[in-house]
């Protein structure tokens, strides 16, 4: 490594956790300095609050049902996108007329389908599984088939050339082509899936038997219990970043940047 | 030098943004505005006037919200002055130690858990899994299921995890078509409609579950507008006596006003207004006996023995309890 690039990285860490700190810092004591305290807890308060919900359990029951409902959509939502995906690289006709569904689905929000779906399968795990499947399912093909399509021709013809079977084509050719793009789709859906989990449970208060984060941060808004919500806040946040730094890295690292598709 | 100027900049405005003070004029008061049988009064408030009758220069300002948590929240931020709702959603932010007390009392109403399960008749009979819908947690009707359940299965949570957020509305429809949900905790008029209905049997009664009369809503205004305009918060304070005294003493002229804004004809609203057990009240009741219960549930933390910590000197201890 370049002297150069060491002082860089230095910077960016330097900055970083500057601005952490500062933040915290402000956290901390503006809410006390403006009074306004009761509305915007100081930084102490929640992670005390954070604390006391972890230890009497209550919260870790609510992370675990919402990592249920998400990983269930999650993989549910991979195996259909894999599906259906591809159909439509063997039919052209599949392809069309994914290409409309895709439109249509597309820019609909989940949230927004959520009653229809409560009528269809009723209230609780089920409906919110499907408006997750929902929310990430359609980044997915875009992105899967845009990997897809944009493999550059001469790879596919110097692999039949070589005598590849069709299916170490796909194997060896193919997905590792498409992968960057598959990947990005991952990343969308991961962020997708939360979104849709949280607000579905918060606007229609739609739970399982023990409900997950959104429904933790809707009972203890109405307690008022300020501190709580942002403790509920702040988990989904840290899952989400331990998601997406161990197990999202972890596998473009040992894939794409293996490879030597990206920097 | 330029870009720690702007930083600098963009700080102060996130300052001033987060502690803007309000300056509002003395003669100003913001009212949330709710649709029930319940809030008959304040609708009636709203319909005569009668803020501006007791203190003609007021400007007031109706706002209508969402939930009953959003007006709390509101009125917390300062941007509420006078808000109604139930005792518990009242006590739990009182709890929180915020601003504001109990102007007056609205009414009295009877409430109640409804199910077409012809085989549940007690809490028992409710297995997991089963759905109870209500408004939301920590309403009045979650904390009258809480009571019933501490009676009947000696714990107070017991039903914590059937529960289920849903607007009045939604749930009584879902009853009645029998779908989504197994049970449903409501008031009136909405728990008149499923009554009305063969199919459908109440399981736990409210003033069976408290043990008596209690009230069910109740008028909060923020110490900040007692503050600001002593005069305009004792007009409020009249504008709803008036009100209750109308409601009681002549039902018949209310429903001119009141019904059309509750969506109801002349006929069912006097149906509802003069069912057993709606009565009209600036006087509390059950207040004490909502905030012991809260407090041995786990569900506030704050208590008092005196009635007088959750009142406004607009009404008088000794009719309050």
């Amino acid at each position: 490594m370049l002297k150069s690039e060491i002082r860089e990285r230095r910077v960016t860490v330097i900055t970083k956790v500057l601005f952490i700190f500062v933040l915290f810092f402000f956290w901390e004591y503006l809410p006390v300095w403006t009074g306004r305290d009761k509305l915007f807890p100081p930084l102490s308060r929640v992670l005390e609050s954070l604390w006391q919900n972890l230890t009497t359990g209550e919260l870790l029951q609510h992370i675990k049902f919402s990592l249920y409902l998400i990983f269930s959509g999650i993989g549910l939502g991979i195996i259909l996108a894999f599906f259906l995906t591809a159909f439509c690289m063997i039919s052209k006709t599949f392809a069309r007329i994914m290409d409309v569904i895709v439109s249509i689905m597309h820019p609909l929000p989940g949230i927004a389908l959520l009653p229809v779906v409560m009528l269809l399968v009723g209230l609780g795990a089920k409906a919110i599984i499907i408006i997750i499947i929902h929310s990430i399912l359609w980044p997915l093909i875009v992105n899967s088939l845009a990997g897809f399509r944009a493999i550059p021709k001469i790879q596919l013809e110097l692999g039949r050339n070589i005598g590849m079977s069709e299916f170490r084509l796909i194997w060896a050719v193919m997905i590792p082509n498409a992968f960057p793009y598959i990947l990005s789709g991952l990343k969308i859906a991961w962020a997708r899936s939360w979104r849709a989990l949280v607000s579905a449970e918060m606007v229609f208060g739609a739970s399982g038997v023990v409900g997950g984060l959104g429904w933790f941060i809707y009972k203890t808004r109405y307690f008022m219990d300020i501190e709580s919500v942002f403790a509920g806040l702040i988990s989904v946040i840290i899952i989400g970043m331990l998601v997406d730094e161990f197990l999202l890295k972890t596998l473009e690292n040992k894939t794409v940047k293996k490879w030597g598709m990206s920097a | 030098m330029k870009k720690t100027a702007l930083l600098l900049l963009t700080l102060l405005l996130g300052l001033s943004l987060f502690s803007c003070g309000k300056s509002v004029d003395k003669n100003r008061v913001v009212v949330a505005q709710q649709f029930g049988l319940g809030y008959a009064p304040v609708i009636l408030m709203q319909e005569l006037n009668l803020i501006e009758k007791y203190y003609p220069e007021a400007q007031v300002e109706w706002v209508r919200l969402g939930s009953g948590g959003a007006i709390r929240e509101g009125m917390a931020g300062g941007n509420i002055d006078v808000g109604s709702m139930g005792v518990p959603p009242y006590l739990i932010a009182w709890a929180k130690g915020y601003d504001y007390k109990i102007i007056s009392a609205l009414c009295e109403m009877p409430l109640g858990l409804q199910t077409y399960h012809e085989n549940v008749k007690t809490l028992k009979d409710i297995k997991p899994g089963m759905k109870i819908a209500l408004p939301s947690p920590g309403s009045i009707q979650h904390i009258l299921l809480s009571m019933a359940a501490a009676k009947e299965l000696g714990n107070p949570k017991a039903l914590d995890q059937n529960i289920i957020a849903m607007a009045h509305p939604d749930g009584v429809n879902a009853l009645i078509n029998q779908v989504e949900i197994d049970g449903h905790f409501t008031s009136p008029p909405y728990i008149f409609k499923e009554l009305e209905q063969d199919n459908i049997h109440q399981v736990v009664n409210a003033r069976d579950a408290f043990g008596g009369d209690f009230t069910f809503l109740v008028t909060a205004a923020t110490g900040q507008l007692k503050k600001r305009n002593p005069e305009l918060f004792n007009a409020v304070y009249k504008a709803l006596e008036e009100a209750i005294i109308m409601l009681n003493e002549n039902p018949e002229k209310t429903a001119e006003y009141v019904a059309p804004v509750l969506n109801l004809d002349r006929e069912t609203y006097m149906k509802y207004i003069t069912w057993e057990g709606v009565r009209f009240s600036t006087n509390p009741h059950g207040l004490l006996t909502f905030l012991d219960f809260m407090n041995e549930a786990g569900y506030v933390d704050r208590n008092t023995e005196n009635v007088k910590d959750l009142l406004w000197e607009t009404l008088d201890p000794a009719w309050a309890d």
